[in-house]
């Protein structure tokens, strides 16, 4: 810091190229950020992926699972008993059925509350059997579940799964080799049961108090090392994709993955990844961008920082988990169909991969990307992207602090160097303090229960909106905006918050702090407090137009327009407006069920940033010093 | 003829030599359970009719001079050693004859006045060679002195009862296998030649959900008057064997134990076999030699006895109806021990105790948490049913890093029909480098709480009375309180593990950075470096050099 606060350092030869190429440096690495992102995917840039724990021994053993007739057995009763519960998880029957297995079955019973109505109160039920491992003393244990969707569900059923996974427990109970407990859950609407579960297992609560009421298990198996959930839509799969992405961003680790892939392909059964599977050409652009498509997929989903099936919710336990998602249908072309036999093999080639496991998952990594299913690019490869894009920003922020120590040591104009650091910090304070003000509105509206009568939209997504849109005004209430060096000032911070934050997001969610950064960066480089006024109102269009509400709905109205591309313009914009609203409201309920941070980096650090860039575009100042500088400039 | 003759002479001399020292008994009681597996407790125990005050343990026939050796140079009172794979699930399977933690345990009681802490751990030296055990990873890391949870078995001194005298430690991560059993067997007599040892065949012996083998060392009364004392030795191995594993219901000695009893031992006083018909309706083959009725405590029970003879016996049990799964009724009292908590910063012990009984019960309940996991004593809380209890005794020894480790005992009074979590909080730690096991990644033990309780009634009770030697002296044994020395699970917890392939990425680096270094410095040190004139070549006589030497190569 001395070098930085001491002005007679201020002139070396570092800080003259400095001040001198800022401005092509910062341009230079934003696009040499962008073109390494894209360069990531082309298959010289990235590696083949490949088993870095010897001790899984993959597919080593032969396969003796032989329960096919069972799990159609199962199948049948199954679908005849779910019409008995329309609309509930015909529990008795599947206990019954753990039980006859020989399985410790067990009930789990848990209760929500409406988020913003704690009074709306709904509940539900998870069955789960635990296998006893003959050669271990429940000290480990791994997971296999299943969502249970009554025949009520939007979701495609899942009634194949319940059956696969009762046969295959029926043939581990036989088996004398397990080492570690096998946990059969079939879990009721969805994420919320996982969630339960999950708590209960551990004894926590992840989002807000009093939401979720977790209830209490009577049976565990020690610590958990893996989950795979099972989603198979029919009892002929054709295609099994392999979802991976969980909540937060966060993901599997690629030995598991690798696993369950290379358990796929020794079926026989076409293995994908965001629906799609292998492809061969010789183009390279056409590869390359076959590879970058299927990446920026994988991207969006780990981005939104929401899991794309149950296996999202076990990963902040440190459970390694993913989801095997099997359609009847396949894309490709003369592949066969494997039937309940192959989908027992495969499970059971997995669990017993899982099962040889002495250390949990340690190896390989926890950060990467994946363009396909058998390349993958690691943190080292795709982290400078976003680092290269982000330096820019502190670049920027030194290069103008060099500047304003510079002007400060000709000490020409004494009043107007006089910084008001208190009100800067104010200021700044002030914005973040806000920011926290509109993350707590959810909060807020749920503690009156007189609000319980309004819809959910009037009461919290319209109070947020409005707050968003008074904040707008408050750069005409900073007093500072009319002191340049004050401003520089704060748009130095600013720089530095963003920059800070987006690389700490990148750390976590690489998709979401790279798209982050390659919206905001380049507006933000924009920013400068200046006199001109055509730039000035630049600026501010720039700026407003990359407010998160806005990048929102714009993302939101794009999306619709290509789900409902025949309808009229009217009706997707009005659809794209309800279904912003509700992703809204979708995203405040992520973070208090399930303890989703997006909503609240959104709203405690980049709406405040926002305000703070939005404050200094909004910068007048008297004519005279303008003029110096702008001499000063040309000097330069 | 003559052979046979001097044979004869000989077992004589060797029964009049032996007779007055002591006797051997060995029973095998096997119980089908509730759920679907079957029972089998082995139990040898050899009576010496010595004054262990007295005796050298110089000369020992029946009873194994190794364990003479080790009470003589220790000063044992009392020993407990069980070895114990799997675990035993009290919620289905009832109680034990005898309690065993997962992996080793070792409890021994010595004499007063004894150096108690030295030969605590030359006990467990000896006692690893033994048994080819890692006993000898017990120290006073993992070794405690509790005060309510054990009492001597035996016949003592009331005035001795002290827990200075009392050692305590459990080997969680200890894995049981054939090697232990060898060395165990060689303490019987007969080994495992003949009689009820003949069935212990390590292959089978293993293919087990729950294997146990212990060893219990006491001094009993010589008889009802108690004016002397014997030495009781109990070998005991239990089994629990599962229907599906062995692919049929319809077990026989032979299935379970690889063959049947081949002849009975000669050195042994009484050789029997019961088998327990209480729950199920089952056929028997060959037909039993008596029937036994027990009533004890409440609970009856039918036992059909077989006298091990000399010729080869194999039992075999068919049920009517097999397909009929019995209702499972919990027993009184039995508990589940888990973490809470996620994350590497804080987490929770948490130990479940049901008690199922219709009237509250007293227990202790004892956790011996390794130095590693501090644990905080205000975090501690005692919930039943939602309302929070007070304990009525506490006793807890912090743990020092590296010297000891956290003792904690409690006693509460459960309500009746209740459910009662005891959670103590702890933090996660860093270790130093070198105090990480190899397999770094897999985690950490703990080992397993221990509960004691005198139930009331004996429902699903079979351990053989204090008082008493042999199963078939619970019979009919009817007492006050019958205790129970419940075990739960064991946890693997994951302390914070530093990436262990870090300092072979540093190796590499290093050796790199070395060899990038050498070539240069070995250039200088090893040439004669020379000043070159600093005239610096314009960019036209380049160019000029280049076409000159493009020319060149074309007209050659």
């Amino acid at each position: 810091m001395g070098l930085l606060t001491d002005p007679s350092t201020g002139q070396g030869k570092f800080v003259k190229i400095l001040l001198k190429y800022y401005v092509h440096a910062c341009i230079l690495l934003y696009v040499s950020g962008v073109l390494w992102f894209l360069a990531i995917a082309y298959p010289n840039m990235n590696a083949n992926t490949y088993f870095s724990e010897n001790a899984l021994l993959p597919g080593l053993v032969k396969s003796q699972f032989r329960e096919d007739r069972e799990a159609s057995r199962y199948h049948e009763e199954f679908l005849d008993e779910m019409k008995k519960y329309p609309d509930s998880i015909p529990y008795p029957w599947l206990l019954a059925k753990f039980k006859q297995i020989g399985l410790d079955a067990y009930m789990h019973n848990f209760t929500l509350a409406s988020p913003f109505n704690r009074k709306d109160k709904f509940s539900g039920k998870n069955v789960y059997g635990i296998l006893r491992a003959p050669r271990g003393s429940s000290a480990e244990a791994l997971v296999l579940s299943t969502p249970f969707r009554p025949s009520s569900s939007p979701h495609p059923p899942t009634e194949p799964s319940i059956a696969i996974m009762l046969a295959f427990a029926k043939y581990a109970n036989k088996e004398k080799y397990w080492a570690k407990d096998i946990i059969f859950l079939i879990t009721e609407h969805e994420q919320v049961g996982v969630q339960a579960w999950l708590e209960a297992y551990y004894g926590v609560t992840c989002g807000s108090e009093n939401i979720l009421d977790h209830g209490d298990l009577k049976g565990r198996g020690g610590a958990i090392q893996a989950a795979i959930n099972l989603e198979l839509h029919s009892e002929r799969i054709g295609q099994m994709d392999i979802k991976i992405e969980g909540l937060n961003g966060q993901l599997p680790n690629l030995d598991l993955f690798n696993l369950a892939s290379k358990m796929c392909s020794k079926e026989g059964v076409y293995q994908t990844f965001k629906n799609r599977g292998h492809f061969y050409t010789r183009k390279p652009l056409l590869e390359w961008w076959n590879y970058f498509k299927n990446m920026l997929t994988m991207m969006a989903t780990q981005a939104t920082g929401i899991p794309n099936g149950n296996h999202g919710l076990f990963h902040r336990f440190g459970i390694q988990a993913l989801t095997l998602e099997g359609f009847e249908q396949s894309k490709a072309t003369g592949s066969s169909r494997i039937w309940f036999v192959g989908i027992g093999r495969i499970i059971e080639g997995v669990f017993r991969s899982l099962n040889n496991l002495l250390e949990r998952f340690h190896q390989s990594f926890f950060f990467y990307l994946l363009p396909s299913s058998d390349r993958y690019i690691s943190i080292s490869i795709y982290i400078p992207s976003v680092c290269l894009m982000v330096g820019t920003m502190f670049i920027k922020a030194c290069a103008r602090w060099f500047k304003m120590i510079e002007t400060n040591s000709e000490g020409k104009n004494l009043e107007t160097s006089a910084i008001r650091v208190d009100k800067i910090i104010i200021t700044f304070l002030t914005t973040h303090f806000f920011g926290v003000l509109i993350s707590n509105v959810p909060q807020f509206v749920a503690q009156y229960p007189t609000l319980s009568q309004y819809e959910t939209n009037i009461k919290v997504f319209y109070p947020l909106l409005a707050s968003v849109v008074l904040l707008t005004v408050l750069p005409l209430f900073v007093s500072i905006r009319h002191c340049k060096k004050s401003m520089e000032l704060l748009n130095i911070l600013a720089m530095l918050e963003l920059g800070t934050t987006l690389i700490c997001i990148s750390m976590n969610n690489f998709s979401l702090g790279l798209f982050c950064g390659i919206i905001s960066v380049p507006a933000a480089l924009v920013i400068n407090p200046s006199n001109c006024r055509v730039c000035s109102y630049f600026q501010r269009f720039l700026w407003f137009l990359i407010h998160p509400l806005n990048i929102l709905v714009c993302i939101v109205m794009i999306n619709t327009y290509y789900l409902f591309p025949e309808e009229n313009l009217d009706v997707i914009l009005f659809r794209g407006w309800d279904a912003t609203m509700q992703s809204i409201i979708f995203s405040i309920v992520d973070s208090m069920i399930y303890g989703n941070w997006l909503y609240g980096v959104i709203t405690n650090i980049f709406i405040p940033n926002w305000l703070c860039f939005w404050i200094v575009s909004f910068s007048v100042f008297k004519e005279g010093e303008t003029i110096k500088d702008s001499d000063k400039e040309k000097k330069e | 003829m003559i052979y046979s003759l001097t044979f004869l002479i000989i077992l004589a001399n060797y029964g009049s030599v032996f007779c007055y020292e002591g006797s051997i008994d060995e029973e095998l009681l096997i119980k089908p359970l509730q759920s679907n597996q079957v029972y089998a407790h082995f139990q040898f125990s050899t009576k010496w009719d010595i004054d262990p005050e007295k005796e050298t343990f110089r000369h020992s026939s029946l009873f194994p001079r190794p364990i003479g050796e080790l009470i003589q140079r220790f000063d044992i009172q009392e020993l407990h050693v069980t070895l114990t794979g799997g675990l035993w699930r009290y919620e289905k399977w009832g109680y034990p004859v005898v309690d065993a933690a997962t992996g080793a345990e070792v409890l021994a009681w010595f004499k007063p006045g004894s150096d108690v802490d030295t030969n605590w751990k030359l006990l467990a030296n000896s006692l690893s060679g033994l048994f080819c055990a890692s006993l000898n990873f017990i120290d006073d890391l993992n070794t405690i002195k509790p005060e309510f949870s054990f009492r001597p078995r035996g016949v003592v001194d009331s005035k001795f009862i002290n827990s200075s005298h009392v050692r305590y430690a459990n080997l969680p991560h200890e894995i049981v296998c054939t090697e232990n059993l060898t060395p165990w067997k060689k303490l019987l007599p007969c080994d495992s030649k003949t009689g009820l040892a003949s069935l212990l065949n390590s292959g089978h012996i293993h293919n087990t959900r729950y294997h146990s083998v212990g060893l219990h060392l006491r001094p009993v009364c010589r008889d009802k008057s108690c004016e002397s004392l014997s030495l009781e030795l109990q070998q005991t191995v239990s089994l629990v064997y599962d229907y599906l594993i062995l692919g049929t219901k319809n077990w026989s000695l032979r299935k379970l134990f690889g063959q049947g009893v081949n002849r009975k031992c000669v050195l042994v006083n009484k050789s029997d076999i019961y088998v327990d018909t209480t729950l199920t309706d089952v056929e028997l083959e060959p037909a039993p030699d008596k029937t036994v009725t027990s009533i004890r405590g409440g609970q009856t029970t039918v036992l059909q006895k077989y006298e091990v003879t000399n010729t080869f016996l194999n039992i075999y049990a068919k049920y009517q109806n097999a397909d009929v799964v019995p209702l499972n009724l919990p027993p009184p009292l039995h508990a589940n021990q888990y973490l809470s908590g996620y994350g590497q910063e804080r987490g929770g012990i948490v130990t479940k105790i049901y008690n199922n009984h219709w009237k509250e019960l007293d227990v202790v309940l004892l956790q011996n948490i390794p130095w590693f996991i501090p644990i905080y004593l205000h975090t501690l809380k005692v919930v039943s049913n939602g309302k929070e209890l007070k304990p009525l005794q506490l006793r807890y020894i912090p743990a020092r890093q590296r010297i000891r480790p956290n003792y904690l005992e409690v006693l509460l009074r459960l309500p009746a029909r209740t459910s009662t979590s005891v959670v103590i909080d702890f933090d996660y730690v860093f270790l130093k480098w070198q105090e990480y096991p190899p397999d770094a990644n897999f985690g950490f033990h703990i080992g397993s709480a221990v509960i004691s309780c005198y139930l009331p009634v004996a429902k699903n009770y079979t351990a053989v009375p204090w008082d008493m030697t042999l199963i078939s002296d619970s019979f009919n044994a009817s007492r006050n309180g019958y205790l129970v020395e419940i075990r739960t699970e064991n946890l693997i917890i994951t302390l914070p593990t530093p990436d262990f392939s870090m300092p072979y990425n540093v190796i590499c680096l290093a050796c790199t950075v070395v060899a990038l270094a050498f070539g240069p410095l070995h250039n200088i040190t090893t040439r004669k470096l020379i000043l070159k004139s600093n005239k610096k070549v314009q960019l036209v006589e380049k160019i000029k050099k280049l076409l000159n030497s493009l020319s060149k190569t074309k007209e050659e």
